[in-house]
Formats: structure tokens, sequence, C-alpha cells
């Protein structure tokens, strides 16, 4: 291992940002979408004074929380130049079968009755399943990532309808509505939760090797391998801690909402590409930041928000708010001045 | 490349795999369907397998073809996708159905397939949903505008005729949630113009009726009044944001909040006998079931139906395309909660 270590620094510094000199530009990105916030906090404040009370701050951003996890989970599987499609459906599926595997069979549940406490790991266990399931599918056999979690898109949102028979589940146990719906120091605990996430999710893919390694696979896989990165371990790591963010963020939502939805998910995907591309993640893989990802969801959450308070008429919202997304990718075009991609 | 070689096994490997998991789900969900009685062949699709309302008409579906002695065909499902009912028409009719029933959930993109079955001759039930074109023999479907109608009767009543409400709107291009959000604006504001109505559009989508909520709730604190056009999304999640401020509190309490639903699943009347909510309209899945393959029979030997009142307290109208039985649909509320004929408290016995 010591050998690799030396070997893995080139790329580091060298394939995602070439030329040191151009570190403030890139650093820059990052906060493309500040302005687009600023202007989205000024016109909610002249739309209704309610926009800026605490309680409303606090509702945005604890909606926000779950579309957040799955951002992060995306991005950096993004950044790691691959796919996951199915993340909307693991935010389903995992609580859906971790209920399901605790509740009675009156209440839709399989029968099984395992412990109510065993709900939360169960689910954080699918997820990770789910995850290692889609890196052997990717990177053992070599199908293509968009294809293969594409296909678990349509299995997994498929087996959670017949695991559930197609029913919401309403009986759910109190240890798994704990964390979407508990409150910490006047915070709701999802918002916590969310941002110590992100933090860390910005600290290690900023500051360790491992997080650094994701960007040079990205950039340039072989150019990683060449260097000494174990680029299939480091994108299995990434998948599967994908799956786990979205399986949290699932026990987040059934917290919020009080059941799981045989849609819940459903749809969801969109979303979260609309966010991690507003917030400058690359497509191709190897470029954008987290932080930028973060922004981006704040925007969406904004957004929601001030047409609500609004009052847009219901005929016009979806129009309203498809607009709203672009231009907030023109003003962020506009103040980073860099072609997006 | 170095794996290149376990490649092939793996990808074995894999298709055993899924092919298992196919087999488990096809042995668990079976039951339905089957040829069971005598008479022409009629075919049914059934709409979508991810909503209790949905389920529960699934299961009615083969009790009441045994009622009629009905030479049922094995239900397909066109988990809501008009493509894929288009696709199990054709397959319906190839297998030899003499009458079919489908709930078509897009009621425009059904027209063309509804000519087609008209020129060869095949009558059909449009079960929920009336389609916008194309000749149907009997469309069977609640009067959604009573819903909103009642709803409306109901909160307008317990508010004293002032007040703030919020109303959970489904899809707006789909024609029930069209037909209950216009018949609710419409009843409030003649009868009741003094209570205000906040329209929140949400897809059928509980996450977003919940977001809503909770902004609505920050904005204007004194609301006091709910009206959720589909229990099954909305019940949920409306209890859940509620009990988070501490607003879930018995009607004597002033600062109950009146919530009407729409459906009249289990939940809903578990809810009602808590005091949580304090209405629901019944949406009837068994008479769904009953009618439509009652008319589907009738359409398949040859008989034919009039406008005017029937003799299973509705009425049947004219409709430009066709004929449509608008069932009736009760308001359930505390006193009538337990009333063993409504099939929300027939499920599961």
């Amino acid at each position: 291992m010591t050998g690799t270590e030396t070997i893995a620094k080139p790329p580091r510094t060298g394939g995602t940002r070439p030329g040191g000199g151009r570190l403030p530009l890139a650093r820059l990105r990052d906060f493309a979408l500040v302005p687009a916030i600023l202007l989205l906090v000024v016109v909610g404040a002249l739309i209704d004074p309610v926009f800026l009370s605490a309680a409303n701050i606090t509702n945005v951003l604890q909606q926000q929380t779950e579309l957040a996890l799955l951002v992060l989970a995306e991005a950096i599987i993004l950044i790691a130049g691959k796919f996951d499609l199915s993340l909307e459906s693991t935010i389903g599926l995992a609580p859906a079968l971790a209920v399901a595997l605790v509740i009675p069979a009156a209440s839709n549940g399989l029968g099984t009755e395992l412990p109510a406490g065993l709900a939360i790991g169960l689910c954080l266990l699918t997820g990770l399943a789910i995850g290692a399931f889609n890196g052997l599918l990717i990177l053992r056999f070599k199908l293509s990532a968009f294809i293969v979690t594409l296909g678990m898109l349509i299995v997994l949102r498929g087996l959670q309808i017949g695991i559930t028979g197609g029913q919401n589940l309403f009986d759910i146990p109190p240890s798994v509505l704990y964390l979407g719906s508990a409150v910490w120091l006047g915070v709701p605990a999802s918002i916590w939760i969310s941002g110590s996430l992100f933090v860390l999710g910005i600290v290690a893919l900023g500051y360790f090797r491992h997080g650094r390694s994701v960007y040079a696979i990205g950039g340039n896989t072989d150019a990683a391998r060449a260097a000494g990165i174990r680029t299939d371990r480091v994108v299995w790591v990434v998948l599967m801690i994908g799956g786990l963010l979205a399986a949290l963020a699932g026990l987040l939502m059934t917290g919020r909402l009080g059941s799981v939805a045989a849609a819940q998910g459903d749809g969801m995907i969109f979303t979260v590409f609309a966010a991690a591309v507003i917030g400058g993640i690359s497509l191709d893989g190897g470029k954008g930041t987290l932080f930028g990802a973060l922004c981006g969801v704040v925007v969406l959450g904004l957004i929601n928000n001030i047409l609500t308070l609004a009052g847009v008429s219901a005929q016009w919202i979806q129009a309203i708010y498809g607009a709203i997304i672009l231009v907030a990718l023109i003003l962020a075009r506009l103040t980073s001045g860099k072609a997006q991609d | 490349m170095r794996h290149a070689a376990k490649t092939p096994i793996g990808l074995a490997l894999a298709a055993v795999l899924a092919l298992g998991t196919v087999a488990c789900g096809d042995s668990s969900s079976g039951g339905a369907g089957g040829q069971s009685g005598s008479g022409p062949q009629i075919g049914i699709d059934l709409p979508r397998a991810d909503s209790d309302f949905w389920n529960s008409y699934t299961k009615y579906v083969p009790k009441f073809a045994d009622e009629y002695d009905i030479n049922l065909m094995s239900p397909t499902n066109s988990q809501n996708d008009v493509s894929k009912l288009v696709a199990n028409v054709q397959a319906m009719v190839s297998q030899g159905a003499k009458a079919i029933v489908m709930a078509p959930q897009d009621t425009g993109a059904i027209a063309s397939t509804l000519g087609n079955l008209e020129s060869r001759k095949i009558p059909v039930v449009s079960v929920d949903t009336r389609p916008d074109k194309g000749k149907v023999f009997m469309v069977v479907r609640a009067d959604n505008r009573a819903y909103g109608q009642k709803a409306c009767e109901f909160l307008g009543e317990k508010l004293g005729g002032k007040g703030k409400v919020i109303e959970f709107q489904g899809s707006l291009s789909s024609i029930n949630g069209r037909d209950r959000s216009e018949a609710f604006a419409e009843c409030m504001k003649t009868k009741f113009p003094g209570i205000t109505i906040f329209e929140e559009p949400t897809e059928w989508e509980g996450a977003k009726a919940a977001a809503a909520l909770q902004t609505r709730l920050a904005q204007h604190p004194d609301i006091n009044g709910v009206y959720m056009q589909a229990g099954g999304v909305f019940l949920a999640p409306t209890l859940q944001v509620l009990r988070s401020k501490n607003l879930l509190v018995p009607p004597t309490d002033p600062k109950h909040i009146f919530i009407v639903s729409n459906d009249g699943i289990p939940q809903e009347f578990e809810a009602i006998r808590k005091g949580e909510i304090d209405a629901t309209v019944s949406q009837p899945a068994d008479l769904y079931a009953k009618w439509a393959l009652y008319y589907a029979k009738a359409a398949a030997e040859g008989k034919t139906f009039q406008a005017g009142p029937t003799d299973h307290d509705s009425t049947i109208i004219d409709i430009d395309n066709g004929l449509e039985d608008q069932l009736a649909a009760p308001l359930v509320t505390k006193e009538n909660v337990d009333d063993p004929a409504l099939w929300g408290n027939q499920i599961g016995k």
C-alpha cells in the first residue's frame, strides 16, 4: 500500500484540476449558484414576509433533506464517472422491505414479524446490498452503468410492489419514524443528519486520499489505474455508499410522511439529476463539487416554496417551475463564466 | 480486462438469479382470474397495482365474476401506462374476448383503441374514467362531482361558513381530479363565500401535499380545514405533519382542523374512529367491479340500456360517446363509519 500511495499523487492534482494556477476559477464554480439563491431569497421575501420566518426556512430545509441525500449519493457517483438511476427505487424499497419484515401480516407485512428494533438496520443493509449488486453488474460483468441501474430501477420498484402487494404501509414502527420526525435542539433531526453528511462528503472528497481518487477515476480511469488507484474497488465502495444514502433518505421520508407509499420516490431521479447538474456536477464524471450540488438542492427547494407561497395556479405551476430552473442555469452560466457540460 | 474470462459464467449466474426472482414473484402473485363461468369470454385490464383502492377492486373482480357466472379471461395489468393497456387489449382481442372491461387512466390516448374495438364490434366498459373520445358501451364511475360537493358541504357546515381551507388537488390532467376540484370550488363560492380556499396541486403525491401543508401552516397558522382528494396518498403525510405541530386534537378543541377525505380505505375509517379526521367519501370499489362485470356480460349478450334512474340507486346519463352509470358514493362520518356495507369495512374479512 505504501508503494501505491506515492504513485497516486500525480493524478490527484493533475487529473482533476489541470494547472494549479486555474484553481481559483475552479473554486468560483462552486459558488456559481449563490447569486441565484440570493435572488430567490429576495423574491421570496417580497412575495410573502412569512418566507423569511424561521419556521418556513426550517420547513424548506426539512422537505429537501431526502432529495439532498439522493443528490449527495448521485453527485459522488457522477464524479466517479458512473450513473445510478436506481436510487429512486431504493428510497422506496429499502424502508418498505424493512417495515414489511417487522409488521404483522394483517398490516400488509410479510408475516415474519422480526423485532422492530432491527428495522433501521435492515433498511440500511438493503440499501448497501443494492449498491453492492449494482457494483457487481457494472464492475465485474462490465455492463453499462446506465442500463444496469435503469433495469434495477424497474426491478426494485417491482419488488416493492410485489412485497407490499401494492399497498401503502401505514403501520410503521416508532423506531423507523424517529429519524424523520424527531427534533434535535429545535431543528428537525433530518436536517442535522443531511447537513453533517454533506460536510463529511465535502471534506472527504476535497481533502482525503480516497475522496480525491474518486475525482481521478471520473476524470480518467485508465490514468488513475496506471497511477495505482484500485479503481474498481473505489467505485464499488462509492456505489455502495450511494445505496446506503438512498436507504437513509428512505428512512427520513418514511418518518416525515408517516407511511411508505407504494410509489415512494417514483420519478424523483429527474429532480436528483436536475439538482446535481444545476449545481455544476458534470455528467461526464470528474468535475463538480458537493457544495455546488447542495446549492442545487437548495435552489429547487426555494423555488418550490416560493411557488406555493405565491399561490401560483395549478395549471401553470409546472411550466413556471421548469422555466425558473432554466433561468437558474443561465444565471449560473453567467456568473461562473464557464461553459457547462 | 482482467475479468474477461470470468464474465460469461458470471453473466449466466446473474441470469439464473434474475430468473429465480421472477419465478418467485409469479408464484406469489397468482390467484385472481382463470376461466370459470360459461358464455362469451370477457377480458379485463386492471389499471395499476400500486394503490389501495385498485387493489381492493382487483380483489372484488373474481368474486363478482363467479356471482354472475362470467367466463372471465385472466386479468391483465397495464401499470398506469396507456401503451401497455393498448397492447393488453390487442392480446385479449386475439384471444377471443367478446367484451372488454378497462380503466384507462389516460382518457385521451385511448381513443384510437376504442375506435378499433368498435369496428370489431367488441363493446367496452370503462371503469372509473370517462374516455374523451371513442365509443364506450358503459362508463361505470362514481359521481366525482358529488365528492367535491359533499366535501364542501360538510366542511362549510362544520366551519360555520368562515375560515381557511387547504385543498390537496389530484392531478388536473385526470377527469376525476378535475371534477372534484371544480365541484368543490363552485360549491364553496356559491354556498360559503366566507371560506378562503388554498388549492394545492400535488399530482397525487403525498410528499408534495405534506410540503404544501407545512408551508401554508407557516403562512396561515389559522387554517382550520383540509380537503384531500385521495385518502390513500394524502392521509398519512397530512396526519404526520399535523402531529408534528401538535394540531391533531379532538373535534371539541377549538384548535381542531376539520379534515374531509375521498376514497374510503380502511385507514381512513380508523382515523375517523380515532377522531383524527372527520369524514370521507367512500369510493365504491365493490360496486365498480360488480357493475362493470354486469354491464360487460350484458353487452356481450347483446342487451342494451337507456338513460335514466336504475334499480341500484344510481342514474345512467347520456354522454357523447355512450352511456355512464353514475354510482352513488356515501359520505362516511363518525356516525356511520362502522356500517358493514362500506367496502372499507369488508376488506380482510
